[in-house]
């Protein structure tokens, strides 16, 4: 916990850090307290005066200060109050025009999202209004989804059939095609046929997507079976003799005679070891 | 009728065999050869046995022993080459019968064979005790046609990696093609059977598996099997490959194997073999006779389904996985069919050829046993009338499928089938096509039988049979019971009678020793005052595949009342049958009417007869005739019995029957049925299609939206939004099958111009469109591929402009819709292959059909890509289909010949079957057309196709017949130049004389088109001067008329004729006298059928065919008379082509023994010169001798020669 590499390495431990450095931080605050106390008074400025001022009325047991009070302060200071007027009134003296008037520039309606609240009528009307409703009210910045199943349907079917186009396309501008018509080879592009070696296997075999369907409509059957070719693997690592390939011949436990005679192991000629050739059987 | 009454089998060879061993100790996947040896224990059976036939082909032969002693053999397979290839006959009625002459000479049945073994002479001194012997074979096969097919996927890897393997198949009895045994269903023997496989393989094989042991180097090991049943060596197999096993779960003697990763669809295929099981033992209260069961996937299977002694080879192409509906109850099918035959075929085997229909009968019979149990009454008798319809249709068009043909001794009995162009002696002769109506009447028949005898005795009847044969199974050879194993016709039928006591004789004479089919005509008339139905029942028995039907008929009326059976007598001569009517024409009110299962039913009678009570009328419900009938009731009568008749044959009936009655009454029977959940989901397809006939008859009445669409709406489409179909969910099978059958019925509607409506085609695009099946349990592709069909029914032919050429420019927009579904569905196959590729099938059809309709240009290339070696099969028969269609629809020659060149060399046997197949039924030209491809070299390419190069395929063999049947027909092919005969003429009067009876004339009778072959050698006077070795015969020609300079007579002449002037007005004579020989030889030969063949005075078969055919081959000899000839020739009876028999020289005269000789020839054209001077110097009488000597050295050449022959060096002549 007091390991202070852990302890700088994670905001978790913060607390800690606090500690270490506080006695120091309480030092800056009180140093900078001190020094506000000494800020020089040289340059006088109209705070000052008014300050003054005011102390001067409060001192006199008044409210608000008055010109003697401001003339004592400036004489205080050191001010010359006489100079004043003629300063006021010198020759050079720049005049500051007032600002030209421009057109207001129209601010812009706060985005209105969504409609004002009223109080409802457990609130009093004297609290404030409700803010504007931005402010605490979501603002969807996406659109509805389109629940309506004709839609769903309409779109998951073009969508499918743009895939497959497109894909298809696709395989046939990058592969050898076949067309249908003499004149024009690419309107109708079919991608090649082409002879495999085992044909029967990709004919018979379900594709991969057929097997994710299958296995997404009723996964319980697919545990089952998993199950019970577990459970057969099993029965066959026990004997000793099976070779190689009689380890891939989980006899498919799925039937309830194949689980009752668990103990008599099914005694089938291919399923025998192979036997080594000792004498040579005499024909 | 001339059935043999003897109970025991009489063997009709001197021995009997008792043991067979098969070795096979090599099997090479890189070269496809195979190594073995194979030992037979023969006890014979006469005292003096000196000679052993067995039945070998394609098997080179390295030596044979006979206990331990060199045997000297000969091997000579006259199948090879039918016809000798020289001949210029060219006519198929001689073909045929050469053909059933060569099988016959080699039959087992017959006690023949290919090869035959001289028994050493130690031997058969000493063989007065009936010794044993032992018959030791060592053959080799190399890279076989036939018998056994190699499976080797060209990848890298080792074998078993590749996926390679090898499995037994053929057509009937055809063991022979992969190892020598006594090829006959009829000889049974106890197997021993080894085979010596690498050590990643596993070999299976009949019987049980002992041991298996490995090699000393560890890198093979064999397999032993033992078969203790006896079986004959048609029923043995084999099967080698990289197999996966499968211990069936509930049944630990049964074994799966099928190939490399496809263990899931085995696990998931072979889940309900033991139902099938149990079902079958069950019935037959017997248990499974064998010990053991296997089951063998394999790739490029020859048929789908093969059963041997208890082992069963399938197509791989059977094997699905759980998604698969369509595909489910076709394989529960298959293993029920394999299964029925181990029973009845495997274990009982057949005695002849004559009795294969009580066996296929049997196994055909239980199997629909089975189908009525696993799929219900409906689908069983569905499926009783579609085979039924089958087997009319077949015979109606084809003429009469027999049964239990018998050729007996009796002149006309000698071909009782002379319509067919083939015989149906021999299975291996058969058509295909015939063979497969044969098993279907096989089948119908026992059903017949049980309908006679109820179905509990005829169980008792096979229970029997089953009986005798296991408990002569466990007997020792000794016993003498094994026949016992042996079904025959006569056996089956007493055991019928001694069971159930009934006599159904008749009942085999109609439909099993007679071929033929009933065909009946009714119409009936109501008698009011008499309230009788008068029935009028016709017969048809004139047509072709017709009989005449005598004796009972059920019919079946329904009334008002209720519904009676009633039966009636057919005779002689009566036709009207009078029927009274039980119930009164007065209508009850409200009254429910009763029908024959009892249920009671409110009906609308609106549209009835106000004075009959009847609502309609049955003939023969129970389908125990095998025959069609048209009967005739009114338009009402067909609803009625469409909606309210529960027996689904009579709604299919209805159905077809309302296809005539386009009304609106029609119409709304048809759909109610199609809503009614209850119906029977086949007859609610059935009503689809004929609403959509009906709907196109009706079209300018028609109200409402397109026929079916509201009632798919509001089956299939959301509740919401009615346009889109719902997300897939097929687990209820019936509206699957509707679903999918629906929209290719509305695909077939057409509007006033003849065109699918537009509402329609939008309609099947949007279901196309919304298909969703990513929720659903089962695969769409036979939905999708239906979808894509139905897009291929809606259209219509293009409106074309002359012969424009098709661009995509021009392409109709409801087209160019259509086509980019198909494109984008071809496309997306290749990327997500769906089971059997059934949509890449579709869109193949599309295609055609598009082009056939003149909307793309008509390619062929498309379809060649696709038909080559290495797609799916169905993918490439759905190509080859479109392929012949083109050629037939084109008339292109160049794809003839491609199609053709792939017959000859497909690896696939199956493939080159269904081609020719394919050919001969969508023909690119036929006999009674006219055609540029029908051309001499295509007559002559197919009849050497036929002739040798199907030689190691019998189905194949029976196709090319076909073939050359449907192109050409019976008589020579038209096209073929003039014979010799005109040429002559010709030449020497410059005056073209046809001769008449070339002229291929359908209406001239068989014997006619005999004479025309035996007098008209098809040898065109241009055709030899091309030919590279003229035909003797035409040199003969050559030589009586003008020569052709730079015509080398290189070929000696027949009748050893030197063209020498002075002979030839005898020579003509002789000639003439030949040809009269020829008509009294067939008689003879009849009468000496039962004659054995005597070894010692033929040597062998092929000689001895050759000898006889010779006489039918015979050329007209060039004369200055031909019209004398043409004479004799007309003279001759007009009887058709005698079968020739086995037959001895004897029989034949001098000019036949010369022709004996010449034959021989052919084999060794490099010796002619020799001999020709040699001949030159003999006259008639001394050529008898020579003939011996020639024919001795003929033959050693001949067989060296042979590539399939094979003779012991060592050993000498079998002639000595």
């Amino acid at each position: 916990m007091a390991d202070p590499a852990v302890a700088s390495g994670g905001s978790l431990h913060l607390g800690g850090v606090r500690e270490v450095y506080n006695p120091a931080a309480m030092r800056f605050i009180s140093a900078t307290s001190k020094t506000h106390c000494f800020v020089p008074r040289s340059p006088p400025d109209i705070s000052e005066i008014g300050r003054c001022a005011k102390a001067y009325c409060e001192h006199t047991a008044r409210s608000l200060p008055t010109l003697p009070d401001t003339v004592v302060t400036l004489v205080e200071m050191g001010f010359n109050v006489d100079t004043l007027p003629v300063y006021a009134k010198r020759s050079q003296r720049m005049v500051i025009t007032a600002p030209p008037v421009t057109n207001q520039p129209a601010t812009p309606r706060a985005l209105s999202a969504g409609q004002k609240r009223t109080h409802p009528s457990h609130i009093p009307s004297h609290f404030p209004e409700f803010p504007d409703p931005h402010t605490y009210i979501k603002t969807p910045t996406f659109r509805e989804p389109v629940s309506d199943y004709q839609v769903v349907r309409e779109k998951a079917a073009s969508q499918r059939r743009d895939v497959e186009r497109a894909l298809t396309r696709f395989m046939a501008k990058t592969g050898e095609t076949q067309s249908l018509f003499k004149d024009d080879v690419t309107a109708f592009p079919l991608i090649a046929a082409r002879p495999t070696t085992i044909p029967y296997l990709s004919a018979l075999l379900p594709s991969e997507l057929e097997l994710q369907t299958l296995e997404e409509t009723d996964s319980s059957e697919q545990d089952d079976q998993t199950d019970s070719e577990n459970a057969t693997g099993n029965n066959i690592s026990d004997d000793p003799g099976a070779d190689k390939e009689n380890s891939m011949l989980p006899p498919g436990g799925v039937a309830p005679a194949a689980k009752a005679s668990e103990d008599n192991v099914i005694d089938n000629p291919y399923l025998r070891p192979v036997k080594k050739p000792k004498v040579r059987r005499k024909k | 009728m001339n059935r043999k009454k003897d109970k025991g089998f009489e063997s009709p060879r001197p021995f009997k065999l008792t043991h067979q061993v098969v070795c096979i100790n090599n099997i090479n996947f890189q070269r496809k050869s195979v190594i073995g040896f194979v030992e037979l224990t023969l006890f014979p059976t006469v005292v003096n046995l000196n000679r052993i036939k067995l039945n070998s082909k394609q098997c080179r032969i390295y030596r044979v022993r006979v206990n331990e002693l060199e045997a000297p053999f000969i091997y000579n397979d006259p199948t090879l080459e039918v016809c000798h290839h020289e001949s210029k006959q060219r006519n198929l009625n001689y073909f045929s019968s050469a053909y059933t002459a060569a099988v016959s000479a080699v039959d087992p049945d017959a006690g023949h064979g290919e090869l035959v073994i001289k028994v050493p002479s130690e031997l058969w001194k000493q063989g007065d005790d009936l010794k044993v012997l032992k018959v030791y074979i060592e053959f080799s096969l190399d890279q076989p046609k036939g018998g056994l097919h190699f499976v080797v996927p060209d990848v890298e890897g080792s074998m078993a990696e590749r996926g390679a393997h090898v499995f037994s198949f053929g057509y009937q009895n055809s063991t022979r093609f992969w190892f020598p045994c006594v090829d006959s269903y009829s000889e049974l023997c106890t197997w021993k059977l080894e085979f010596t496989v690498d050590a990643s393989m596993i070999a299976v094989s009949c019987g049980d598996l002992v041991e298996t042991i490995y090699t000393h180097d560890m890198r093979k090991k064999t397999f032993h099997y033992v078969l203790p049943i006896p079986t004959a060596a048609p029923n043995i197999s084999l099967s080698v490959g990289p197999f996966e096993i499968l211990v069936d779960p509930y049944m630990h003697e049964v074994t799966h194997f099928c190939l490399p990763q496809l263990l899931p669809l085995l696990k998931h295929s072979m889940s309900y073999l033991h139902e099938i099981f149990e079902f079958y033992e069950e019935i037959l209260t017997c248990r499974y006779p064998y010990a053991c069961f296997k089951t063998v996937f394999v790739d490029e299977a020859y048929v789908q389904v093969s059963s041997y002694a208890s082992m069963s080879i399938f197509s791989t192409n059977l094997l699905h996985s759980a998604m698969i509906i369509d595909q489910t109850p076709q394989t529960r099918r298959c293993l029920a069919q394999a299964l029925a035959q181990q029973f009845f075929g495997c274990f009982i085997s057949r005695m002849s050829w004559a009795d294969e229909w009580v066996l296929k009968g049997i196994s055909g019979y239980i199997y629909g046993l089975y189908l009525k149990k696993t799929f219900g009454v409906n689908e069983y008798r569905h499926w009783i009338k579609e085979e039924l319809d089958k087997i009319v249709d077949y015979e109606l068009r084809m003429g009469g499928v027999l049964l239990h043909p018998t050729f007996s001794g009796g002149k006309e009995k000698d071909n009782p089938t002379p319509h067919l162009h083939f015989s149906i002696k021999h299975p291996h002769t058969l058509s295909w096509d015939y063979y497969k109506m044969f098993l279907c009447k096989a089948h119908l028949v026992m059903r017949l039988i049980e309908n006679r005898i109820s179905m509990e005795f005829m169980l008792q009847v096979f229970n029997k049979l089953l009986s005798l044969a296991s408990t002569a199974s466990s007997q020792k050879y000794q016993s003498h019971m094994w026949s016992q194993m042996l079904l025959s016709t006569h056996a089956f039928l007493k055991s019928i009678s001694n069971v159930s006591g009934k006599d159904i004789g008749p009942l085999i004479k109609q439909w099993v020793d007679q071929s033929s089919v009933v065909k009946f005509f009714g119409s009936f008339a109501f008698n009011r005052k008499r309230n009788v139905l008068e029935l009028e029942i016709r017969q048809d028995y004139t047509s072709a595949g017709t009989q005449k039907y005598v004796g009972p008929i059920k019919v079946t009326v329904q009334e008002l009342d209720g519904s009676f059976n009633h039966t009636l007598q057919i005779e002689e001569n009566s036709l009207k049958h009078d029927i009274p009517c039980h119930s009164k024409s007065r209508r009850n009110k409200k009254k429910k009417i009763p029908l024959m299962n009892g249920e009671e039913v409110d009906m609308d009678l609106s549209a009835m007869d106000a004075d009959s009570p009847l609502l309609w009328i049955r003939i023969d419900p129970d389908m125990s005739i095998l025959r069609k009938v048209e009967f005739e009731q009114a338009d009402f009568m067909w609803q009625f019995q469409l909606r309210y008749e529960r027996d689904v044959v009579a709604q299919e009936e209805s159905i077809s029957a309302l296809e005539k009655f386009p009304t609106p009454a029609s119409r709304l029977a048809l759909t109610d049925i199609l809503e009614q959940e209850q119906c029977f989901y086949k007859v609610r397809m059935q009503a689809c299609f004929c609403l959509a006939t009906i709907a196109n008859a009706m079209v300018s009445t028609w109200q409402g939206p397109p026929a079916m669409k509201s009632l798919f709406t509001r089956m299939f489409c959301c509740k919401s939004c009615p346009n889109i179909v719902k997300t897939n969910n097929f687990i209820n099978f019936q509206s699957y099958f509707l679903l999918k059958t629906m929209p290719v019925a509305m695909a077939l509607l057409r509007d006033v111009q003849n065109l699918c409506p537009k509402d329609v085609l939008n309609f099947i695009l949007d279901l196309i469109k919304y298909n969703d099946n990513r929720k659903n349990k089962f695969s769409d592709n036979y939905y999708r591929a239906e979808l894509i069909e139905a897009l291929t029914n809606s259209l219509t032919p293009a409106i074309s402009i002359s012969n424009e050429v098709r661009t995509v420019d021009n392409l109709n927009g409801d087209v160019r819709l259509i086509l980019e579904e198909i494109t984008r569905f071809l496309n997306m196959e290749k990327l997500l292959p769906s089971f059997r590729n059934t949509i890449t099938v579709s869109c193949l059809k599309a295609v055609r059909q598009l082009q056939k309709n003149g909307h793309i240009p008509s390619d062929p290339s498309l379809f060649k890509s696709y038909a080559e070696y290495g797609h799916f099969v169905d993918v490439r028969v759905a190509a080859l289909e479109a392929l012949v269609d083109y050629t037939r629809v084109e008339r292109c020659a160049t794809e003839l010949q491609w199609l053709l060149v792939m017959v000859q060399n497909d690896p696939t046997h199956y493939v080159r079957h269904k081609i020719l197949g394919m050919l001969s039924k969508n023909p690119p030209f036929t006999k009674t057309s006219d055609s540029a491809l029908c051309n001499e070299a295509l007559v002559d390419q197919l009849w050497k196709l036929m002739n040798s190069g199907t030689s190691h395929d019998w189905r194949l063999r029976c196709d090319a017949v076909n073939l050359y049947y449907t192109l050409f027909g019976l008589t020579r092919p038209s096209c073929l130049p003039l014979p010799e005969l005109g040429l002559v003429l010709n030449l020497k009067e410059k005056k073209a004389v046809l001769n008449p009876t070339i002229k291929p004339e359908l209406g001239v009778g068989a014997g006619m088109d005999t004479a025309a072959s035996i007098g008209i050698h098809g040898v065109g006077m241009s055709f030899t001067a091309v030919d590279e070795e003229p035909d003797p015969i035409s040199l003969g020609v050559c030589g009586v008329g003008q020569p052709p300079q730079g015509l080398k007579r290189k070929a000696e002449t027949p009748l050893g004729s030197p063209p020498e002037p002075g002979q030839i007005l005898q020579q003509q004579d002789d000639d003439v006298r030949d040809v009269r020989g020829a008509g009294r030889y067939k008689i003879r030969f009849n009468t000496m059928e039962e004659e054995d063949i005597d070894m010692e005075t033929v040597h062998d078969s092929q000689a001895f065919i050759h000898q006889h055919l010779n006489l039918l081959e015979r050329p007209s000899t060039p004369g200055k008379e031909p019209l004398s000839v043409e004479q004799a020739m007309l003279s001759m009876p007009a009887t058709p082509v005698p079968s020739f028999s086995k037959e001895t020289t004897s029989s034949s005269s001098k000019h036949g023994g010369e022709h004996g000789g010449h034959h021989h020839h052919h084999h060794h054209h490099e010796h002619k010169k020799k001999k020709k001077k040699h001949k030159h110097k003999h006259k008639h009488k001394h050529k008898h001798e020579s003939k011996e000597k020639e024919r001795e050295r003929d033959n050693s050449h001949a067989y060296s020669n042979s590539p399939a022959s094979g003779r012991s060096l060592r050993s000498p002549s079998l002639s000595d």
